[in-house]
C-alpha cells in the first residue's frame, strides 16, 4: 500500500478519540482509588500488631515521604506516555524517591543491627502485603497508561512499579507497624527495588505500539 | 474548527477536528505532515533506500493515528508529533539492527550446483530452445499465463488484467502447464 492511500484509509476509518485528561488528573484519579484500595487492604487485614498508636513521628515522616514518592511517580509515569512533555515529572519522582530513602535510611540505620536482617522472617508478610496487594493496582495501572503512547516502556513501567510498590508498602506497614530499622530497610526498600526493576524490564511486554494494519486482506 | 495564524498552529486545529471524528481534517492533516516526515526521516536516514523510508513514513503516520488521543489541544502541535517520529525512527534503528545481525547479505548465489543429479530441473529450463518448444505446445489460455507470469513476469493482479481473467483462474492456468512443463522437459533430458 503506497502512503498516499494509507493516508486515504485512516481518514476514511476515522473514528472519534477523545484526548486524554493530563497526567496530573489521571494520576490524581488513579492515586485517590489506589488509596482507598490499600486502606481497605491495611484494615482488612486487622492491624496485625495492632493499632499503630505506639510508633513515632518518624514513622509517620517516613510514610508521608512514601506517599508523596507514588503520587509522583504515578503522574511521572502517566506523563512518559504522553509525546512531547517535558522530563519536569520525572526529575520530580526521582527527587522525591531519593528523599524518602534519606529519610528511611537516616532513621533506620541509628542503631542499625544488621545481623538480624536475615533472620527477620515476619518481614515476609509484608513482602507478600507489597507483592499480592500491589498486584491488582499494577493490572489497572497499566491499562490506563496503555491508552497513552509507549514511548520509554521501561520507564514508564519502572514508574508505575515505584507508585504501586511505595503505596503498598505504606499499607503494610501501617498493617503491620514496626519502628524503622536496618530489617525495614533491607527489607522493604529490597522488595521495592526488585519489584520496580522487574516490572521495568518487562516494559516491553505490557507497553507497545498496537498499530493498525497498513491493508486488509480479502 | 478554529483558524490559526501559525501553520504550526493550524495543524493542532486539523488535530482538534479529527479527534472529534472530522475525517477530512485528518486527512488535510496527515497530507500536510507527511512530506515533513519523510523529509526528516531521509535526513536521519541518509543509507535508507526509497522502500524503506517510506516504510518507516507509514509507521509514524500509523502510529500518530494510534495515539492521537495524547494529543492535548492546548499544546503546540509540532513537540508532539517530533516525539513520536524520533521514537519509531529509534525503533525502526532497532529492528534494523536486529535484521542485520540475524540476516546475511549475499549478492548473487550460485544456481547451480557441483552435483549433477541436483541440477536436473535447471538444467533443462536452461534449454531455451527445448522451453520455448514445450510452451508453444501447451494449450492457449495456459501458454498465455505462462508467457505472462514466467516469462514477462507480470504480477497476478497485472497479468489478470491483460489477459481478461480472474487471478484465480490464472493460478490455475499457471499450476498445471508448470507440471506439464517439468514432465516434458524431464523426459526430452531421458
Amino acid at each position: 500500500m503506497n502512503t498516499d492511500d494509507l493516508v486515504q484509509k485512516l481518514a476514511r476509518e476515522l473514528e472519534p478519540a477523545m484526548p486524554l485528561r493530563r497526567p496530573a488528573a489521571r494520576a490524581g484519579a488513579w492515586f485517590a482509588g489506589a488509596t482507598v484500595y490499600i486502606a481497605a487492604l491495611a484494615i482488612g487485614m486487622g492491624f496485625v500488631n495492632g493499632y499503630p498508636n505506639g510508633v513515632g513521628v518518624t514513622f509517620w515522616a517516613v510514610q508521608v515521604a512514601a506517599i508523596v514518592t507514588s503520587l509522583l511517580a504515578s503522574a511521572a509515569a502517566f506523563a512518559s506516555v504522553i509525546p512531547g512533555l517535558s522530563g519536569r515529572s520525572r526529575s520530580l519522582a526521582v527527587a522525591a524517591a531519593a528523599l524518602w530513602i534519606v529519610i528511611l535510611a537516616a532513621t533506620s540505620t541509628a542503631d542499625a543491627d544488621w545481623s538480624a536482617v536475615s533472620s527477620a522472617t515476619h518481614e515476609w508478610w509484608c513482602v507478600g502485603f507489597i507483592v499480592a496487594g500491589g498486584a491488582p493496582l499494577l493490572v489497572v495501572l497499566a491499562r490506563m497508561l496503555r491508552r497513552g503512547a509507549p514511548l520509554n516502556p521501561a520507564t514508564t513501567a519502572a514508574f508505575a512499579a515505584l507508585s504501586i510498590a511505595a503505596l503498598a508498602n505504606v499499607g503494610a506497614c501501617i498493617s503491620l507497624p514496626h519502628a524503622n530499622s536496618a530489617i525495614t530497610l533491607a527489607w522493604h526498600g529490597g522488595v521495592i527495588a526488585v519489584a520496580t526493576m522487574s516490572v521495568a524490564a518487562c516494559g516491553r511486554l505490557l507497553f507497545f505500539w498496537r498499530l493498525a494494519p497498513k491493508s486488509t486482506k480479502g | 474548527m478554529t483558524t490559526s495564524d501559525s501553520p504550526l498552529d493550524a495543524l493542532g486545529d486539523l488535530m482538534q477536528a479529527a479527534q472529534q471524528g472530522d475525517g477530512a481534517a485528518y486527512a488535510q492533516l496527515l497530507r500536510t505532515i507527511t512530506p515533513r516526515i519523510r523529509q526528516l526521516v531521509r535526513r536521519q536516514r541518509g543509507f535508507a533506500g526509497a522502500a524503506e523510508v517510506e516504510d518507516l513514513v507509514q509507521d509514524v503516520l500509523l502510529s500518530v493515528h494510534a495515539v492521537r488521543q495524547t494529543y492535548d489541544p492546548s499544546r503546540p502541535f509540532e513537540p508532539w508529533l517530533t516525539a513520536i517520529l524520533r521514537n519509531r525512527l529509534v525503533d525502526g534503528a532497532r529492528r534494523y539492527g536486529r535484521i542485520a545481525r540475524r540476516e546475511v547479505k549475499v549478492e548473487d548465489l550460485d544456481v547451480t550446483f557441483s552435483d549433477l543429479e541436483t541440477n536436473e530441473e535447471s538444467a533443462d529450463l536452461s534449454d531455451a530452445a527445448a522451453l520455448r518448444d514445450a510452451v508453444q505446445a501447451l494449450p492457449e489460455q495456459q501458454r498465455q499465463a505462462i508467457e505472462l507470469l514466467k516469462l514477462k513476469e507480470l504480477s497476478l493482479k497485472e497479468a489478470a488484467q491483460v489477459s481478461g481473467t480472474s487471478i484465480g483462474a490464472l493460478k490455475v492456468a499457471t499450476h498445471r502447464p508448470m507440471a506439464t512443463l517439468r514432465m516434458t522437459l524431464g523426459k526430452r533430458r531421458e
